[in-house]
């Protein structure tokens, strides 16, 4: 699903068009708040179920996050960029509600899909894919799910993503080679089946 | 897909790509915008009431305290007089009991004694 303003493009959003949403959001001005929510929905609802895994606990823990969000928005530092400060909410939204849930265990994966079992057509074929993946993320440490995710999906620098998840820089890039070596190793195989 | 390099500093789009299959909700463009009206419809709801909503919770909360103080008030006065009835002493608990003021008692005597 193609975000109606995809993180790498706000990213490029003049930070003065994301200060002054801010700025108004803060004041009080609930279109602003939509506005920053409509460009921000995509990339929190993935990070949340990068931690999470049910789309259902995501939606909810992103959701209180946004709100989270508008509570501290006062606090926000309006030199630094919106986008890491929101989603290291996130993040804890997530990791909270994942520590406060019952644990739901992944099903074990499918041998059909680890064998790279009969395929009907590509709809079919990319919603297994897509299963792996989740299955081979929830199998990474949490940081380093989130790692992965900001880095490649969102197109967030190391940097920020060290913000983000409040660790060393050399920290985030260790987590990132090392969630890659896994899903690459995952998606190789998947292409030699094909 | 990218050779894997430890100090690989660019994303990888291939990844990314799938990895963003995975996580994307299957909702679309209508659970985007789903998304954004319940996070609006919570905003509305934990907004704070207005100041005359505010006025008639604290009047409520100050009638209910100012008739627990009245009762308390007169439970305590009602007791008090209940339990502390008057109780006469008598001539020969005056007589034994001692002096309040053992000087003065003494003052009066040594002048009664001077008169004589």
């Amino acid at each position: 699903m193609p975000d109606p303003q995809p993180p790498q493009q706000a990213a490029r959003i003049a930070e003065q068009d994301e200060a002054d949403l801010v700025a108004r959001a803060a004041a009080g001005d609930r279109a602003a708040f939509g506005t920053l929510v409509q460009r921000y929905a995509g990339v929190a609802r993935r990070v949340a179920r990068a931690v999470l895994g049910n789309p259902e606990d995501s939606d909810d823990a992103a959701q209180d996050a946004m709100l989270s969000a508008l509570v501290k928005l006062e606090q926000y530092d309006r030199r630094r960029p919106f986008g890491p400060w929101l989603l290291r909410i996130v993040a804890n939204a997530a990791t909270d509600r994942r520590r406060r849930r019952t644990v739901r265990r992944a099903e074990p994966l499918d041998p059909g899909f680890v064998a790279g079992g009969p395929r009907p057509d590509t709809t079919a074929e990319r919603r297994a894919l897509a299963e792996r993946l989740r299955e081979a993320l929830a199998e990474l440490p949490e940081r380093r799910r989130m790692a992965v995710v900001l880095f490649d999906v969102e197109g967030y620098s190391h940097g920020e993503i060290a913000e983000i998840l409040g660790i060393p820089e050399g920290t985030v890039r260790s987590e990132v080679f090392h969630a890659r070596r896994r899903l690459r190793a995952l998606l190789a195989d998947w292409r030699e089946d094909e | 897909m990218k050779d894997l390099m430890p100090f690989d500093h660019r994303p990888d789009s291939v990844l990314g790509e799938a990895l963003r299959r995975a996580l994307d909700p299957d909702d679309g463009d209508a659970g985007t915008s789903a998304f954004v009206a319940r996070v609006l419809a919570r905003v509305a709801d934990a907004r704070p009431p207005s100041w005359d909503h505010v006025l008639a919770r604290w009047a409520r909360a100050g009638v209910a305290a100012a008739i627990l103080v009245a009762l308390a008030a007169g439970y305590l006065t009602g007791r008090a007089g209940v339990a502390a009835p008057a109780v006469r002493p008598t001539m020969t608990d005056v007589l034994l009991s001692p002096p309040a003021h053992p000087r003065e008692v003494e003052i009066v005597l040594a002048s009664v004694i001077d008169n004589q």
